[in-house]
């Protein structure tokens, strides 16, 4: 049997003491992606010995492989530490970690309210960003302290001074105590520590009071059930009590009660102020959501914690096997998908070019991304994907409001009173130079202009209001290009408004095809028609029959292409040294053509389906 | 899962093909992806080092192969430019092909030669080593054409060089043409085929250009837009190829190839007809006992490979029975002739023979194909329409691939 080292004993001695409410720091990193914040939580858990040097993977808390691949942080995780500060005395510092995607903001003011304190986490040879901005204003929303690091200040291109003012600039945070560290290289690590103990207050005592905790994270365990993640506000809980969820009003028994140390370590107890975790035999993490409070079911706390949101899905789009024999595997990964994904939402669709799929909703692009890649990756699906739609309120001539998600669902244009779409208010930080490109950008997206200012000489905010449909497509990537990367961009939903907006219809070899139907602005329609038919013409192969593509509106068609019949196709050498590599072209061929979606007669390939995000406008 | 077994006959037929490559050139055309190694203008023959080393390494090779016993019936030269080896070099090249298997006496050995490669007595040396069948490269007879592709010989150069082999007395000549050249017109494909029948040579190759990713083509064009012909063209090329040469005594034999009566590629036709080979020379392939094995496809590579071929694993490829069969009808329906389903049933057996036909039926209607109706013990046999079953060819083929694949 293998003996447990030191740092194992070590552990366990301090967690089974009872720690005071007054030694308990909880804090969390804000930052924006690639300025070092993964880099940083492993550097506090490897000097405070929470994890071993030779056990330390890195970047500890990004755990999933799609996590690790995009460097963002999708899933929150936790980690306690035990830290004797200079003072000599012990504390406890419970890390919260934030997701770090525009999707998730949610989840991240749920991370905040766990919190009394937060290290603002800034590259010193960047400067701060927008979804960075977005997530100080919600901490201070919080009454979160707030710890200004300046990160990679070993870098040749940092300059502190600069980024240091322009902190002070932008959030009126007092930057004079700022700390100049390097997680990278182990520089300003211990001030960091101390400061947290110094400057992050202790929770508030609450043990007495009845039991609420804050769920800021839960997970599907497939042998225990949801492990739920959550920060005690007020009074206890111990393993084996009967606990009641407020918010789903379900009710579980306490399996198991424990502290994440970042790995799951069980305790008797957890009070007031501490962070730790349950499993409780719950079904699917839709029954313990973030922002839902847990409260003792014998004697329930009067109100729930402030913050609950339900989970609303804002893209929507169908996801249809390529083999229509996948359909029964399909509905099963979604099932299982959902048990660890409360906020993906999904219904059986029929569309009479695609067969048998679902509608599925999502938080927003990325979390389609996400979920399309690990229905492939994960549970081996073959997936048609169509063109994500927002939800638009349509008043009918009799009055009624339909929400229709489903460019397909639309009612006829007779039939329609008027047409609302959501709108989001964007913020974007941009160096100096690009704001006349993302104006552009802006404007081409139906933006209407709000604001703009100069954060510093060099650094600019722009502030626009726009159709969550003009984002929800290739917006991102297109700031993203042509800032050469270095605009970032935060936004929320502020409303419906209306427009005149009607539905594009796409024929492919004179078929209506449904999942290629877009709704867009009367006066974008022609551009994106004409542009949707030349993309499809680019994507779909040549058949054996000239295949014409159109847009319509209506029965108007406003573009048209044609697809030219295949003239040859034909190895034209194939001697002995070429058998094996000319053999590969046709099965590559034969691989695509099954990937391949059948409409009528022509064989149109997966990419097809998303084109209209693809558009050069 | 349909499960297919190769029958003996399938895995025991003893290779009687040697193909031997010579990768040197003086330079590198622009369209050519080969194994080749780029040795310039001065050096050649016993002259140059690079070659005699090369020389000596394949003759190696050849002596450390296995032997399946019986004596070689083919042997193909081809690069590169083989005509860049003196006679004495080819010589001790076929004398050890001799020395280790054997050849026998009504063997085709054939050569690849570039015009401006040779004189007349180089090729007296190897008509006197025993080559009796000739490729010239020609490719094209417009000046312009030829300097666009990066050929390094004229259009007179090519004259010269057929007159020479005639008068080395070597009656069994091919040409190799390409068509869907850049800014090759319709008119220019006419002239070179009407030139080459001319010529009256036994044997044409007419490729239709593929531009192969890597090559300078490749970097310049894109296929089927100017400067290179549209598809519509090429096939209409394709088509004026056929016709042409048909009507002049060249029976059109494989989807790229054309005879006279008793001239088709013996050693070619073994591909085609998926039966074994012995590869030696960098980049070479060979196809022994159901393997596909290649050659390191650079010198310095070969060279150790060569040396230590115990502990060197090239890239290799073993077949399985599926792979062995669409290998056979990948190549079989490359010919005229086309597939017996007698011989792919003792091969594969029936249920493979229903699936094909399964799977290629559609295609009789679209005229692209025939199926010979099985008569009494005989199951038929099914051929490409020419030229518009060779021309859409991989359409059947990747369909077969479809259906095979798991």
């Amino acid at each position: 049997m293998p003996v447990p080292c030191e740092s194992f004993y070590r552990l366990v001695a301090a967690f089974m003491t009872n720690v005071s409410v007054s030694r308990i720091r909880n804090f969390s990193i804000i930052a924006h992606i690639d300025h070092g914040k993964s880099t940083l939580a492993d550097r506090l858990l490897q000097t405070t010995g929470t994890v071993d040097a030779r056990e330390m993977k890195e970047q500890f808390l990004d755990n999933m492989d799609l996590e690790r691949e995009r460097g963002i942080t999708i899933k929150r995780q936790a980690a306690r530490m035990n830290y004797t500060a200079q003072d000599g005395e012990q504390y406890v510092l419970n890390l919260i970690d934030t997701p770090g995607h525009v999707d998730f903001s949610y989840e991240v003011s749920r991370s905040l309210a766990a919190c009394e304190g937060a290290l603002l986490v800034v590259d010193a040879s960047q400067g701060v960003e927008a979804q960075t901005l977005a997530n100080v204003y919600l901490a201070l929303e919080h009454d979160l302290e707030i710890i200004p690091v300046l990160n990679k200040i070993d870098l040749p291109g940092a300059e502190p001074d600069r980024v240091k003012q322009e902190i002070e600039d932008i959030i009126g945070l007092d930057c004079s105590g700022a700390i100049m560290a390097s997680a990278k290289e182990g520089l300003g690590i211990s001030e960091i520590l101390e400061s947290i103990v110094h400057l992050v207050p202790p929770p508030r005592d609450t043990v007495d009071q009845r039991l609420r905790a804050l769920i800021f994270d839960s997970y599907y365990d497939p042998y225990r059930g949801v492990i739920v993640y959550f920060r005690v506000m007020d009074g206890k809980l111990r393993k084996g009590d009967r606990i009641r969820l407020m918010a789903s009003g379900c009710e579980y028994e306490i399996d198991e009660v424990g502290v994440l140390s970042p790995r799951q370590m069980a305790v008797d107890e957890l009070h007031a102020g501490e962070v730790g975790y349950i499993s409780a035999a719950i079904k699917a993490v839709e029954d313990a959501r973030v922002g839902d409070t847990i409260t003792l079911a014998g004697a329930q706390a009067t109100e729930p914690l402030p913050g609950y949101v339900e989970a609303k899905p804002m893209v929507f789009c169908g996801m249809f096997p390529t083999d229509s024999d996948q359909f029964e595997d399909l509905r099963e990964a979604l099932e299982k998908l959902k048990l660890s994904d409360a906020a993906l939402n999904y219904e059986p669709e029929t569309s009479s070019a695609m067969g048998f799929g679902f509608r599925c909703g999502f938080l927003g692009l990325l979390h389609m991304e996400i979920v399309q890649e690990r229905l492939e990756r994960e549970y081996n699906l073959d997936l048609i994907t169509t063109a994500p739609s927002v939800v638009y309120r349509v008043t009918t001539n009799k009055g009624e409001v339909l929400l229709v998600d489903n460019p397909s669902k639309l009612p006829d244009a007779q039939l329609r009173e008027k047409m609302e779409e959501p709108y989001v208010k964007v913020e974007i930080i941009t160096p100096k130079e690009f704001v006349g490109t993302l104006t552009e950008l802006c404007q081409n997206r139906r933006g209407v202009f709000m604001d703009m200012k100069y954060l510093t000489p060099e650094r600019t905010t722009m502030i626009y209001e726009l159709p969550l449909a003009e984002v929800a497509t290739d917006f991102f990537d297109q700031m993203k290009s042509r800032s050469r990367g270095y605009a970032s961009m935060e936004y929320q939903l502020i409303g419906y408004r209306e427009n005149p907006l009607v539905k594009l219809d796409i024929m492919i070899n004179g078929d209506p095809v449904d999942p290629l139907a877009t709704i867009v602005h009367r006066d974008k329609a022609y551009g994106v028609g004409r542009a949707l038919v030349e993309k499809l013409k680019e994507l779909i192969p040549r058949h054996q029959f000239k295949i014409p593509v159109q847009a319509a509106i209506g029965s108007k068609v406003i573009a048209s292409e044609h697809i030219p019949a295949l003239r040859k196709d034909v190895l034209a050498k194939c001697y002995g040294g070429d058998i094996s590599r000319k053999k590969k072209l046709l099965q590559k061929q034969a691989k695509g053509k099954k990937r391949m979606k059948a409409i009528g007669t022509v064989d149109v390939p997966q990419e097809a389906f998303m084109a209209v995000l693809r558009l050069e406008q | 899962m349909l499960s297919i077994e190769v029958s003996a006959p399938g895995r025991s037929a003893i290779a009687t093909a040697a193909y031997i490559h010579i990768p040197f050139c003086r330079r590198r055309c622009f369209y050519c992806d080969f194994p080749i190694a780029v040795v310039g203008d001065r050096l050649r023959g016993e002259a140059s080092g690079t070659i005699r080393q090369y020389v000596a390494t394949i003759c190696q090779e050849i002596r450390q192969s296995v032997n399946f016993g019986k004596p070689l019936a083919t042997i193909f030269f081809g690069g590169g430019t083989p005509s860049l080896l003196a006679p004495t070099q080819l010589n001790q090249i076929l004398e050890t092909l001799n020395q280790t298997f054997g050849i026998a006496p009504t063997a085709e050995i054939s050569i690849e030669i570039d015009p401006a490669t040779f004189d007349l007595a180089q090729v007296q040396g190897y008509k006197a080593a025993g080559v009796n069948r000739v490729s010239l490269g020609v490719q094209a007879f417009q000046p312009k054409l030829l300097a666009q592709a990066g050929r390094s010989h004229t259009v007179e150069d090519i004259k010269v060089a057929f007159h020479t082999l005639r008068q080395a007395e070597f009656e069994n000549i091919s040409l190799d043409l390409i068509s869907g050249l850049p800014y090759q017109t319709l008119a220019d494909w006419q002239a070179s085929l009407e030139q080459a029948i001319a010529l009256n040579p036994t044997h044409l190759s007419c490729y239709d250009l593929t531009v192969e990713a890597g090559t300078p083509f490749s970097r310049q064009y894109k296929p089927g837009l100017a400067p290179l012909p549209s598809d519509e063209m090429t096939a209409e090329m394709y088509r004026l190829a056929h016709q042409t040469l048909t009507q002049a005594g060249y029976s059109h034999y494989e989807i790229s190839n054309y005879a006279k009566p008793g001239y088709q590629c013996q050693h070619n036709r073994v591909y085609w007809e998926n039966r074994p080979f012995y590869g030696f020379g960098m980049g070479a392939t060979s196809y022994l006992q159901a393997e596909r094995l290649a050659r390191p496809r650079k010198t310095h590579e070969y060279y150790e490979w060569v040396q230590q071929q115990a502990n060197f694993s090239p890239s290799h490829t073993p077949s399985d029975p599926t792979e062995i069969l669409l290998d056979t009808l990948m190549l079989g329906l490359r010919l005229a002739e086309g597939v017996d389903l007698d011989a792919l049933s003792d091969r594969f057996g029936q249920a493979v023979i229903q699936r094909v036909l399964a799977c290629l039926a559609p295609y009789e209607k679209q005229g692209w194909l025939m199926i010979e109706r099985p008569v009494s013990h005989h199951l038929g046999r099914i051929w490409l329409t020419q030229p518009e079953g060779f021309l859409f060819s991989n359409v059947l083929l990747v369909k077969l691939f479809e259906s095979f694949a798991d």
